[in-house]
């Protein structure tokens, strides 16, 4: 706490002898409050604190070479719902770090984010939506070896609330532009190899390795329009930890394979991602794992899938599932899939062009557990590369973007998706699956002065789960600074037929922004004012205030 | 009275602070792949428009496409330039270069993937468009909506005297 008074002492009076020197102070402050009701029609009862607040501040100073900050936080009363209740009636500096940075020298200690390769096998980073912040704490250095060889190697504990974890992480990482080195000008290839470490005090335990290590490579080229790359990963034996306990002493390697490639000239984008995962999950504290907060994970595992835009097409998604459990009520090892994009302009002028051109984009994507036997009473399982494992995720959407005049344009968006029940609710995976439909329109209406009003029409169709809903936004912009909205989203064929309605507005000026919204939120990616945020569910007040100096 | 000096002091101190605003130095990646440094990037002689986008990000879209349709207008008589920086993360990044393809755009595109100019400019939302003049920020927006463009080319003119 000491060391802290005193980096902010140093920080504020470096401020004021600014003027001599050509330093800058900058930094941010956001503040995202609700006042939760409790609502019969939702069957939500207000938890004991009713109001809720996460708070931001972060500082920055830099003076040439160096820069140093620090993050404040608070959760006071309680955090937002939804959030790891380890922040609740906390508040305190979470983070801060010393930078030295030149041409060819990044030194941060303190507190910092990194990113090995596609962050596969290490990165930490920070979320306020997600609540996730997994900043490593300790010493972080890169270093441009030679133009076209780079190295970075990371030294710490992670974050975990405003305490670190248990385990230790240590990697290094070599990324070398190899056309560079060779001097080949015709195709451009890079390659790159990591190592990450765990080292975690076993507490006696003999069968418990102490360190645990990924050992990962990739491999990128480029040639003319044609792009493709592969990263594959290898993570040393480990138990299996399920909700806190460990499963059985037996170890278990997890591997990680991911190949992308594409096609890209103007007009025309084609993108493919194939990806599987064996028992590949990597925490900082091995009895972290598999917990619903985000807290104290290593790498980054996303689901590929298309982060949809509209309150019903973000009904039905995919976490992905890169878990080993070998157990009598559950048993899966892992994920097998695929994501293909295509984006194409049809150009200004022809037929399905139109006057000011047409805009179209589809996706796919596929996600299936992988096939495997498994032996309970033995703990053990094999599985196939890909088989025909249990179909957990599967969806194809199709969206058309038109201008057809100055002032009017529109979007239709149709999704046809089938997930897995148990991804939605929990439970073991391969038993039923919800299957639906959905369609949107939304237009656009310019007027003056940057006003303009949009709406949005949409519905979806599915005889599983909560069947038919049907939503719509109207949304209107009075200038480029303030907007106001109303939106319902109505679960007609389902068995309480419940309105989700929402109203507010957000104005926004250079620096500042703020935005309000009272009603039922069901979570998930809401627009307003031209900003888009994840919202959690609930049902109460809520204000986002965000503040950049 | 003594709260108005207050204040007062305070929007001179926070004005100050806005007028030191310099560029963060931060290193980006190219669409290639290659490691570009920001500060290099920038327009030389005249505005540059940093715009902070991402593939899943609906309005960011909507302000580039409508930028997209006038840019060669804006170019010819501001000679401004638009590096759109997207911070897609590596779940979606793959998808920038098929998108910025596939709608025909013609700006510079870099890639932020863990955030590192997106966390120096305190952006928590997007999207955010800042106008920089020699590698200072003198203009800052965050949100889009429609003709909104009109009001940051007003801005370009002014700052481009």
């Amino acid at each position: 706490m000491k060391k802290i008074v005193i980096l902010v002492t140093l920080l504020s009076n470096l401020y004021l002898i600014n003027a001599q020197e050509n330093g800058s102070f900058y930094g941010g402050l956001e503040s995202n409050s609700q006042w939760l009701q409790t609502d019969k029609g939702l069957n939500f009862v207000a938890p004991e604190d009713q109001f809720r607040a996460n708070n931001y501040v972060l500082m920055n100073y830099n003076l040439g070479k160096f820069t140093a900050g620090a993050q404040y936080e608070s959760y006071l009363p309680s955090g937002l719902l939804g959030y790891s209740p380890i922040y609740d009636n906390q508040n305190d500096i979470a983070t801060y770090y010393f930078n030295y940075k030149d041409e060819n020298l990044d030194v941060t200690a303190g507190y910092f984010y990194e990113q090995f390769g596609s962050g596969l096998i290490l990165r930490s980073w920070e979320d306020r939506q997600l609540g996730l912040n997994n900043a490593i704490k300790g010493l972080n250095i890169k270093f441009n070896a030679t133009k076209d060889l780079s190295l970075k190697a990371v030294f710490g504990k992670q974050r975990y609330g405003f305490e670190e974890s248990a385990g230790t992480i240590q990697g290094i990482d070599a990324d070398l532009s190899l056309s560079g080195a060779l001097n080949i000008e015709s195709v451009d290839i890079q390659l790159g190899a990591s190592y990450v470490g765990r080292y975690q005090d076993t507490n006696g335990n003999e069968a418990l390795p102490t360190t645990v290590g990924a050992y990962g490579g990739r491999l990128d080229f480029i040639i003319d329009n044609f792009y493709a790359g592969v990263e594959a990963i290898v993570k040393d034996p480990d138990v299996i930890v399920n909700e806190e306990q460990i499963s059985s002493n037996k170890l278990y390697d997890g591997t990680a394979l991911q190949v992308n490639a594409g096609y890209a000239k103007k007009g025309l984008g084609i993108n493919a991602t194939f990806r599987r995962l064996e028992n590949f999950s990597f925490y900082s504290d091995r009895f972290a794992e598999g917990n619903i907060y985000n807290q104290q994970v290593v790498n980054y595992v996303p689901g590929l899938t298309k982060q949809q835009d509209y309150l019903l097409t973000n009904l039905y998604v995919y976490n992905p599932q890169p878990r080993l459990i070998i157990e009598s009520f559950d048993q899966r090892s892992g994920e097998v899939g695929t994501q293909f994009d295509l984006f194409y302009s049809f150009k200004k002028g022809t037929s399905l062009g139109g006057k000011y051109g047409t805009k179209l984009a589809m996706n796919f994507s596929y996600w299936g557990g992988l096939d495997a036997e498994y032996n309970i009473e033995n703990r053990w399982y094999k599985a196939k590369f890909i088989g025909k494992g249990h179909q957990l995720f599967r969806d194809f959407n199709l969206e058309i973007k038109k201008k057809w005049s100055k002032n009017w344009s529109s979007v239709l968006t149709y999704q046809n998706v089938i997930v897995d029940k148990a991804i939605v609710e929990g439970g073991p995976l391969g038993k039923k699956s919800i299957l639906a439909n959905i369609g949107v329109i939304e237009a656009t209406r310019r007027f003056d002065n940057g006003k303009a009003a949009r709406f949005v029409v949409q519905h979806l169709w599915s005889e599983d789960d909560r069947k038919n809903w049907a939503a719509g936004v109207v949304e209107y912009n009075f200038s480029t600074r303030l907007a106001l909205y109303v939106a319902d989203n109505y679960n007609y064929g389902g068995v309480d037929k419940i309105h989700y309605y929402s109203v507010g507005g957000s104005y926004s000026k250079g620096n500042t922004r703020l935005g309000i919204n009272y009603g039922r939120q069901r979570g998930g990616l809401i627009c307003i004012g031209g900003v888009c945020r994840f919202v959690p569910s609930n049902t109460g007040l809520s204000a986002n205030l965000t503040v950049a100096f | 009275m003594k709260k108005l000096i207050f204040i007062f002091c305070l929007s001179l101190f926070s004005l100050n602070a806005m007028a030191q605003n310099d560029l963060p130095s931060v290193d980006l990646t190219s669409i290639d792949g290659k490691t570009i440094v920001l500060k290099d990037a920038t327009n030389k002689d005249g505005i540059t428009i940093i715009s902070l986008w991402a593939t899943w990000c609906v309005p960011c879209l909507k302000e580039l496409d409508a930028i997209n349709d006038i840019y060669d207008e804006w170019q010819e008589e501001t000679n401004v330039e638009l590096l759109a920086v997207s911070v897609d993360d590596s779940r979606t990044v793959k998808r920038v270069k098929s998108m910025v393809n596939g709608k025909g755009w013609d700006y510079t595109v870099l890639l932020d993937t863990n955030n590192d100019l997106k966390r120096a400019l305190n952006a928590s939302s997007i999207p955010l468009t800042i106008l920089v003049k020699d590698n200072k920020i003198v203009y800052k927006h965050s949100g889009y909506s429609p003709g909104a463009e009109l009001e940051l080319y007003e801005k370009i003119k002014e700052f481009s005297k």
